[in-house]
């Protein structure tokens, strides 16, 4: 049995496994300073365990349990690294109440923060990796912790998950990252994760107040295009997306009702990731201008 | 005398407005709601004051031009029925000569 811990954003995770290439792939995918004492507090207990009996040998299996507990089904054995991942998405959003979670990428630029939810095949997380190798800083690509005192986002960067086409895509559009090996045949078709870039990881414990509100979406051949929404329809869609929203009750509307207030909210549809990129960089720069005047 | 219930957007119910449109949130029941066009004006009408079904007609003809084909006291209705079945309302009997 492997025994480590792992430090990410504001959270700690007590982790063991006897999966070797779990263990090899956290060692490759979270910076040296992320391994813990294992004495430190931890928030979660975490556990990849093999099946029992047959299993362990059988098409073999791996079990995530969190505090004890056992959230999933097990899946193959080969899967257990991006099940770490998922896992860790999963405790995060069942228990980090202190925060209005909302299941959304945010990156930074300027001081600002852009959240950026997205149904799966929108291409947020494609997006999100392609942004934070161009002057966006990651904050997370799938959980955004909003911190209900001053609005601010807490960065919790962590590997983003790439999934089946965007995995050569960003290969080769980021020679320089580093990506696990693939794995085939999951839930979601064939994953990688890109372990997020240094800069982003090393300002760990700067939040930052959200400037925008962005709905993505990729669209074969369409044209990079940013279009003001409605914001009474994206605090919808956000609340939908939030995983607590209802436990935070009318403070966490307000909260929301805030973030909006002082936010751009739009809808982000686009084909060609340098494309995308050109935009959302005139974003931040028009922002830096504005404040400037 | 009769009486004539008159009503208004609860005290309890968060709300803003962006652009004509309403967001609102029912603390009593946990639900989110958005408005947009006439619902939303009667949504915004109803957080200034209670008023009767007459007094909210009489509102609505004077300040909203709807199309001609629409029916607008079965809209306002149908409106103010979805409002009471979202639990947005308060209600109150008012005595009236």
């Amino acid at each position: 049995m492997n025994t480590l811990a792992l430090r990410f954003g504001p959270f700690a995770a007590h982790v063991e496994t006897p999966f070797g290439a779990v263990i090899d792939g956290l060692h490759l995918l979270y910076p040296d300073d992320s391994f813990i004492d294992i004495g430190e507090f931890s928030d979660f207990h975490v556990e990849l365990a093999p099946g029992k009996y047959a299993r362990r040998w059988i098409r073999p299996q791996a079990h995530f349990r969190l505090d004890g507990e056992s959230p999933f089904k097990p899946l193959p054995a080969d899967q257990a690294l991006p099940m770490f991942e998922w896992g860790l998405n999963y405790a995060i959003a069942a228990q980090a109440h202190q925060y209005l979670v909302v299941h959304a990428a945010a990156i930074e630029r300027g001081g600002r923060v852009a959240i950026m939810p997205g149904a799966p095949g929108a291409g947020k997380s494609t997006l999100t990796a392609a942004l934070v190798q161009r002057g966006w800083r990651l904050l997370s690509d799938e959980l955004a912790l909003i911190r209900p005192s001053d609005a601010h986002v807490v960065p919790l960067a962590r590997p983003i998950n790439l999934k089946n086409n965007s995995i050569a895509l960003m290969r080769a559009y980021t020679p320089d990252a580093i990506f696990s090996a693939e794995t085939h045949d999951t839930a979601k078709g064939t994953v990688a994760l890109m372990r997020a870039p240094a800069e982003s990881i090393a300002r760990s414990r700067e939040a930052a107040p959200i400037g925008w509100i962005i709905f993505p979406r990729w669209e074969q051949d369409a044209a990079a295009r940013l279009a003001p929404w409605s914001k009474a329809a994206g605090l919808m869609e956000i609340a939908h997306n939030a995983m607590n929203y209802s436990l935070h009750g009318a403070a966490g509307f307000e909260l929301l009702a805030d973030i909006f207030a002082t936010s751009g909210c739009y809808r982000f549809t686009y084909s060609r990731l340098d494309d995308a990129i050109t935009v959302f960089s005139k974003l931040a720069d028009s922002s830096l201008a504005g404040r400037a005047d | 005398m009769t009486d004539a219930a008159t009503k208004r957007i609860g005290s309890f119910v968060h709300w803003r407005e962006w652009d004509g449109e309403i967001i609102a949130y029912n603390d009593r029941t946990g639900d989110t709601h958005h408005f947009a066009d006439l619902s939303a004006w009667l949504f915004r009408f109803l957080t200034r004051g209670a008023a009767s079904d007459a007094m909210i007609a009489a509102a609505v003809a004077n300040e909203i031009e709807l199309p001609a084909a629409i029916d607008r006291d079965a809209v306002i209705a149908r409106t103010l029925d979805i409002f009471t079945r979202l639990e947005l309302l308060e209600l109150r009997e008012q005595a009236t000569a």
